[in-house]
């Protein structure tokens, strides 16, 4: 900010320290959430932009109006430095209103304040809700990847991963490089959470603050990874999850399974050579399977991608589409990938979330489950007890 | 919200024992078979020897066909009609008696003599390995056990509360069931039940496995009446109307994201071509009774 004009220098505040009795101010925040509209003057009846949302600093979350909006360049995650913005008070709460009398501009995460470990509460990773923010953890790197994105012209590195304390994992996607390695133990201030495919995500970004610690109470990632299955009505109960197991029977194939043609643009099937977004498109052939898992608590739709299918089917897709040159009926080979999986038991590890449906998981592992029918029959002998 | 019916794994004496039903809550629910071992169930995962399908039914262009599932505690009908292709050709798939596995929908037919008899309508029907088979029954026996032990424990201690029941890892929809099979069946004797699963057990460890299947359907001496004799074909009249009906689900269907129609949305569409909403529930009943169109979530209908 230049101070060189005559106007007197406004005090910079984190959103936590909004009072309506300090205003205007100076702040720089990141878009939460932003939805644009439009309002109906009641004078004129002419219609007046507004942009309205949450925005956060990492110490607190609070609302904010902009009327007139610029176009573009209100994306969720974009950071703002707001000069002369007005400070209200609604029901309790403090927000924003950016008026012509704001200067706003762009920043950059790095000039967001810094959030010290110390000055924010530690909360159990199971009780993060999505807009969590300023809080720190205590956690276990369980698994770290990263992967290249385009974020407009540009190429960026993400790390995606999976963080556990005692009460449980959560998602992570980091936009900076923490050096996070498997099996660390990590305290973490200064993320947030958003809502990514229906579960929580913790984001980390620049101004994340990462601490190595002995952590000698948290869980041991190979621990996490290999964890029994649990019942599907537990995994139905709780809304999904991740690194989630569930075991059970498939019982059914939903539409669309078995070969499909996706948009080679955004990968949505195609009916009849049209895609939902993109109309009429050149659909690439691809496989896959919309298993319904039963544990006889309940039941889960398994997305299953191409490669998995291809394992399960023991044919792949060069080889059904050979097939359907051949058949009659194409609905013929759907009906022979359900003839190839029904009845069999899967043990599936991924993530898992919920709509109305129930809930689908997306697995990183499909594993065939053989019993021990022996031993299984000596087991169920001995629960059946003397005299049977 | 509602889920998909789970596929409670039982034994073909339980589907023979149980003669009580519970409708679910909300519009258009669900009707649920109880039985005095502890299941409360829409749809049902059976394992054992498949008999060959028979025709049955006057009517050519509609035909249905039944089979018997016998496993090593006694035998169940399943059936399968027209309007469940996929099902009905499975069905009709199996030629000789052997091994199979079977998800579908359970169904009580009550006799104007009182007597009720349980069979299953197919959803999907295959043959397998002997060792499948097997592996199914071990599931059943140990699923079978669990719920009985719940309800054992329920029993002893009516006054565990469901929490309690939850907090060891009970699914609320078992704890439901339990309850249900006391409430409904204050007199049964579960612990001869109990004893009959050592056959299905004995089939797990690979002796003596299914019954004689060799035996004739029409002999075999069961505890449930014949079945019921065909429903009376469809009027002319019913016949459009399913045929509008369906029509119009296709419609919908095909025009929707998930693949389901809507049930508000085909409603509607009927009503403006003079199906009004009543009709239309009834006609669906119909159809759903047929297996024609199935409902895996409330309000989403679907062809079978
Ligand atoms: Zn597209």
């Amino acid at each position: 900010m230049s101070s060189s004009d005559a106007a007197p220098t406004l005090p910079e505040v984190r959103l936590r320290d909004l009072r309506p009795a300090v205003s205007p101010v100076e702040v720089v925040a990141r878009i939460v959430t932003a939805d644009r509209r439009e309002v109906t003057r009641r004078s004129d009846g002419s219609r007046r932009p507004l942009v309205s949302g949450l925005l956060s600093d990492g110490t607190a979350t609070v609302r904010f109006t902009w009327w007139d909006p610029p176009r573009e360049g209100l994306d969720r995650g974009a950071v703002l430095r707001a000069v002369g913005a007005e400070v209200r008070e609604f029901r309790g709460r403090s927000e924003l209103v950016f008026t012509w009398k704001t200067r706003i501009g762009p920043a950059s995460g790095a000039e967001l304040p810094a959030v010290d470990g110390d000055d924010v509460p530690q909360r159990p990773v199971r009780d993060l809700r999505a807009g969590d923010e300023g809080f720190r953890l205590e956690v276990r790197v369980v698994r770290v990847a990263s992967r290249s994105v385009s974020v407009g012209e540009e190429r960026r590195v993400v790390y995606d991963g999976l963080l556990a304390d005692r009460s449980g994992p959560i998602a992570f996607s980091a936009w900076s490089d923490f050096r996070l390695g498997v099996g660390e133990a990590v305290r973490l201030a200064g993320g947030y959470v958003r809502t990514f495919r229906g579960r929580p995500q913790l984001v980390l970004d620049e101004r994340t603050v990462v601490t190595r610690i002995d952590g000698a109470e948290l869980p041991d990632p190979a621990e996490l990874l290999r964890s029994p299955p649990r019942s599907i009505a537990e995994v139905e109960d709780e809304g999904g999850g991740v690194a989630l197991a569930v075991e059970g029977i498939v019982v059914g194939l939903l539409p669309p399974s078995g070969l499909v043609y996706r948009c080679p643009t955004c990968g949505r099937s195609v009916t009849s050579g049209i895609c939902r977004v993109h109309g009429q498109v050149e659909g690439q052939p691809d496989l896959r399977a919309r298993l319904v898992l039963d544990d006889g608590t309940g039941a889960v739709t398994v997305n299953v991608a191409r490669a998995e299918t291809e394992r399960l089917w023991g044919i792949t897709l060069e080889e059904a589409r050979a097939r359907l040159r051949d058949l009659p009926d194409p609905s013929l080979l759907e009906e022979q990938l359900f003839e190839s999986v029904f009845g069999r038991r899967l043990r599936v590890r991924g993530s898992g979330t919920k709509d109305d449906f129930g809930v689908t998981v997306f697995p990183e592992s499909v594993e065939r489950v053989d019993l021990d029918l022996d031993a299984t029959a000596d087991d169920l002998t001995a629960r059946l007890g003397p005299g049977a | 919200m509602s889920l998909r019916e789970p596929a409670w794994r039982v034994t073909a004496r339980e589907l023979e024992a149980s003669l009580e039903e519970e409708k679910g809550t909300g519009d258009r629910a669900t009707t649920y078979l109880l039985s005095p071992f502890g299941a409360r169930m829409s749809r049902v995962l059976l394992s054992g020897t498949l008999s060959p399908a028979e025709p049955i039914g006057r009517d050519e262009n509609q035909p249905f066909w039944r089979s018997r599932l016998a496993d090593p505690t006694g035998s169940i009908a399943v059936t399968a009609g027209s309007f469940q292709p996929r099902a009905m050709a499975q069905l009709r798939a199996v030629t000789t008696p052997g091994p199979a596995l079977v998800v579908g929908k359970t169904h009580l037919y009550r006799g104007r003599d009182g007597v009720a008899y349980v069979s299953v309508r197919a959803e999907a029907v295959r043959a397998v390995a002997e060792a499948d088979e097997r592996s199914i029954l071990a599931e059943i026996a140990r699923q079978t056990l669990d719920r009985l032990d719940l309800v054992e424990r329920v029993e002893r201690g009516p006054t565990v509360s469901d929490e309690e029941l939850r907090r060891d890892g009970v699914p609320a929809g078992w704890v439901r069931a339990a309850r249900a099979s006391l409430a409904r069946y204050p007199q049964v004797d579960r612990p001869a039940f109990r004893r009959e699963l050592a056959g299905v057990i004995r089939a797990v460890a690979g002796g003596a496995a299914a019954p004689p299947s060799a035996v004739p359907p029409q002999v075999r001496v069961t505890r449930s009446p014949p079945p019921p004799p065909p429903p009376a074909p469809p009027t002319v009249a019913e016949r459009a109307e399913e045929s509008l009906f369906l029509d119009l689900l296709d419609e919908v269907a095909d025009g929707s994201v998930d693949g389901y129609a809507d049930w508000k949305e085909l409603v509607e569409r009927t009503s403006a071509r003079g199906l009004v909403a009543e009709r239309a529930e009834a006609v669906l009943n119909r159809l759903e009774e047929e297996g024609v169109v199935e409902e895996p979530i409330v309000g989403k209908l679907r062809r079978s």
